[in-house]
């Protein structure tokens, strides 16, 4: 059955990124095996209120303030009732909240929880467990999924993080990877040099994405193998080290820094490449890595956080995150490929069977049909859940919770249900625009848009 | 591409995942046992990670046997489609996790040993306090007190100059053996800090001849010894008095200084309440011991400027509040005894106790019963002997029981480390 599902997140277009691109193809996807989608996150500058994206795909722009790197202030409370508002307009049955650090999502979890709703939680970062920055988002997340139903991972090590972060059950955890739009990292074989051998890196240019091993490492790969140039890409505080190192070695004509990239046109600068480099310190997937195999890449990367687990390994060299390893494992790379041993003109084929998003949707589906199966819980067993989070944080959540409970029980009563308007579902036309569809998922559709009519007709 | 057949196709007849009986979420006892975050649940045996032995013997208890069999083993990979729910707990899973790889246990002996150096603090603090009030109840003059203490300060600057040599390491180039033979206690002290006085070694008693020399001893090293000795004296004698002459010319400049201030100081707070006053001398103290070095060694000339610089303000701000007749200020010779004896227990005791600890750890033993014990007296003159009493059983077992209490907290420490920690990126720095 279809499925009225609201995905919440602080981080959503116009940002780019990662999670932004996840939570945008899912809920595509989503669509598309009929189940009704919405996106709510805070407000980007100037946009605010409710848009819809070109391909129907509603998103409520709450204003909201934001603190730091786009993650709103936690008030706890105070997103409550034009959540409420929200949640009744669209009949919304499931919320699925993205990313630990977004406290947005960790607010409409906890509320809809209040309102008696089934929540679904996805992680897509790594966190220790030493700097007190990680220690309260830590504790945040024990609260938030002390009652959750169900949480989804993106990687088997993101999951086992999880895990320990929240003091979950891993049976409630699910790993579903990320996918890539297979379509839109084609391969082009004319595109590269035929004479040298070109690097790609794509990432922005941080500590933790491990730029200091590649300052490190190009000048030694560069003096090793005189015919391999390199194409940077990306962004960030560490460009300057890159920029001096390059004038140090006078590595200007071998090496060219791109700049920043658009997500659309990481796929023609990758493209122009033989190796792709990674030498990121953390990853809890790395969907890069998946986009640049799909483009016919050969991946060098760092063996950290997940990414041992995302591409099998004859699309991949490994590397200590060590600076003499990395070479090592480059210029195995580099050997490799000269001598023709790497069939990279099949990776796009195979990459497009391991990782779509239509999977993921139906992956994501199944723990939506395993949610909405489970059995409601009352407040009291909410409270106990939350009583057990600590000596004192147990009492502050439970306070917490009960706050919530009465500031809910308010709301019923100032701003009754029935004089909330329901809003009307996206019209939608019965083509299948999917990646691969299954006769079962075609039908599926049909059914879904058929329901989605009658309930526009009514 | 052996490993790309593995690979199933699209149109698999996939098992539907969540459906396994170990998972079926529609099950309430299923629901109610793991629904749960782990705190709630009823305790299991302490393993690191509980819930795999169950779910894997419920799947062999409920499913079918053979089906077990023919399964593949589960691999932690995401681009192969495994024949398991996406919520499978494998027997492997947290195998990588680390406890505590990196925990060294701590000694009750060492702590206490090392919680000597914040007692001294203390009890300096306390001893100036003390003196202070004895200078309020015009039990002490202040400029006794300030002779008293300047007299101990040139006396802690003559062993502290003493050993000036020992500790910087004499920056005369002699080969090694040598120098270990000269002073074979100031090894571990870093040769640093002095980088002017190794340039100026090369002005005074080095040239190419000594240095061929030097370098030929190993050979004739017997009838060279006497005369490089010689020499060494020499460079020793002409450092001490440059560094002598420095060390009076910066005295005299915060001598002068300080005096020409008194005037200026000792009516600077004059106006404010004594209340007012009170408090903000507590406050000071308190961020002096709160942010006070106690871990750095004698290689740090300037530790911690906050802590000193809360010290003398506190002083400063007491100065007015020193005995004075009716409506007048006080003394100007009283308040500069006054800040001269803050400047010499907070700036440059601390030197002295470094350096006093890293020569010789009875004479630092020796030094801290002393003050424990001065500032005992100072309280049982000032305050009562009660006081005094409490104080030293109050620093006694203090050392004591919060050893202690550290090592006993130390049961409850959890370092967890596993592959999503950040990885230490290893840098030969060769190209700097």
């Amino acid at each position: 059955m279809p499925y009225n599902i609201a995905m919440t997140s602080d981080f959503f277009y116009p940002q780019p990124g990662g999670v932004e691109s996840h939570i945008y193809q899912l809920a595509t996807k989503l669509r598309d095996r009929g189940h009704k989608v919405i996106i709510i996150t805070h407000s980007y500058q100037t946009r605010h209120g409710v848009r819809y994206l070109t391909n129907g795909l509603k998103v409520y722009y709450v204003p909201f303030f934001v603190i730091y790197r786009e993650s709103t202030f936690p008030t706890v409370f105070s997103f409550f009732p034009i959540f409420r508002n929200i949640i009744i307009r669209e009949n919304i049955e499931i919320v699925h909240g993205h990313a630990s650090m977004s406290s947005l999502c960790h607010e409409a979890i906890l509320h809809a929880r209040t309102m008696g709703l089934r929540t679904c939680f996805t992680d897509h970062s790594l966190f220790g467990f030493s700097d007190a920055g990680s220690i309260l988002a830590n504790k945040l997340l024990k609260f938030t999924l002390s009652d959750v139903d169900h949480v989804i991972c993106v990687s088997h090590t993101c999951k086992e993080n999880t895990v320990l972060r929240a003091a979950l059950d891993p049976s409630m955890v699910s790993v579903i990877p990320n996918a890539v739009v297979a379509e839109n990292f084609q391969p082009d074989p004319n595109a590269a040099s035929k004479t040298h051998i070109t690097i790609v890196v794509i990432s922005r240019l941080f500590y933790n994405k491990g730029t200091d091993l590649l300052v490190a490492a190009i000048p030694r790969i560069c003096e090793l193998h005189p015919s391999v140039h390199f194409i940077i890409a990306g962004s960030g505080p560490k460009a300057i080290d890159l920029e001096q190192m390059l004038e140090e070695h006078m590595l200007q004509d071998r090496v060219s820094m791109v700049g920043p990239v658009r997500h659309e046109e990481v796929r023609d600068v990758m493209v122009r490449g033989h190796i792709y480099l990674h030498p990121s310190l953390t990853e809890a997937f790395g969907t890069v890595l998946v986009e640049a195999a799909s483009c016919g890449l050969y991946v060098v990367c760092t063996r950290v956080g997940g990414i041992p687990e995302v591409l099998p390994s004859h699309m991949t060299v490994f590397a200590r995150p060590e600076e003499d390893d990395l070479v090592n494992a480059t210029s195995r790379a580099i050997k490799e490929i000269r001598m023709g041993r790497v069939r990279t003109d099949k990776f796009h084929e195979q990459v497009k069977s391991m990782y779509s998003w239509t999977d993921v949707a139906e992956r994501t589906e199944r723990v939506y049909e395993g949610i909405c199966r489970g059995e409601r819980v009352g407040l009291m067993e909410r409270l106990k859940r939350y009583y057990g989070c600590g000596v004192w944080a147990g009492k502050l959540f439970v306070l917490c919770v009960v706050v919530d409970y009465l500031i809910w029980v308010l709301l019923e009563f100032l701003f009754p249900r029935s004089n909330i308007d329901i809003a009307r579902g996206w019209p939608r036309k019965a083509v299948g625009t999917g990646e691969r569809s299954t006769r079962r998922d075609r039908s599926r559709r049909r059914e879904g848009v058929l329901v989605e009519e009658e309930n526009a007709r009514n | 591409m052996p490993l790309h057949m593995q690979a199933p196709t699209p149109h698999r007849p996939s098992p539907p995942r969540l459906t396994t009986p170990t998972t079926d979420i529609t099950n309430p006892a299923w629901a109610q046992q793991n629904l749960l975050p782990i705190d709630h649940r009823p305790p299991r045996a302490p393993s690191p990670r509980p819930p795999t032995n169950t779910a894997a013997t419920s799947v062999s208890s409920s499913s079918s046997a053979p089906r077990i069999k023919k399964r593949k083993p589960w691999r932690k990979l995401l681009w192969v489609k495994q024949d398991y729910p996406d919520n499978w707990v494998d027997p492997t899973f947290l195998s990588q996790l680390q406890r505590n790889i990196n925990v060294h246990p701590y000694d009750f002996y060492s702590l206490v040993a090392d919680s000597t150096v914040i007692v001294q603090h203390l009890s300096s603090v306390v001893i100036f306090v003390t003196s202070f009030i004895a200078m309020v109840k015009e039990r002490v003059s202040p400029v006794s007190v300030a002779l008293v203490s300047t007299a101990l300060t040139v006396a802690g600057w003559a062993v502290w100059d003493m050993g000036w040599e020992k500790r910087e390491k004499v920056p005369y180039p002699s080969p090694p053996p040598e120098r270990g033979a000269g002073g074979s206690s100031g090894a571990s002290a870093s040769s640093s800090p002095v980088k002017k006085h190794r340039i100026d070694s090369i002005d005074v008693g080095d040239n190419s001849t000594s240095t061929t020399t030097i370098t030929s001893t190993s050979t004739a090293a017997d009838t060279e010894a006497g005369q490089k000795s010689q020499d060494e004296q020499s460079y020793i004698r002409s450092q001490q008095r440059s560094r002598r002459l420095k060390t009076a010319k910066s005295t005299l400049l915060i001598y002068f200084t300080l005096l020409g201030l008194s005037p200026i100081l000792r009516s600077l707070t004059g106006s404010i309440t004594d209340d007012s006053i009170w408090a903000i001398a507590t406050w000071l103290f308190l961020a002096n011991t709160l942010s006070f070095d106690y871990g750095s060694g004698v290689e740090v000339k300037f530790p911690a400027s906050l802590s000193t610089n809360a010290a003398i303000t506190s002083s400063v701000v007491l100065a007015s509040r020193l005995p004075h007749k009716d409506e007048l200020p006080p003394n100007t010779a009283h308040v500069f005894s006054l800040i001269l004896t803050s400047i010499q227990v907070f700036g440059l005791f601390p030197v002295f106790r470094r350096y006093l600890k890293h020569v010789s750890w009875g004479l630092h033993v020796c030094l801290t019963v002393m003050l424990v014990l001065g500032a005992a007296g100072g309280l049982g003159a000032v305050v009562g002997w009660g006081w005094a009493v409490v104080w030293v059983l109050g620093v006694v077992g203090g050392m004591g029981g919060c050893g202690w209490w550290l090592i006993g907290l130390q049961k409850y420490k959890k370092c967890i480390h596993g592959p999503w920690d950040p990885a230490r990126p290893v840098i030969r720095r060769q190209w700097e």
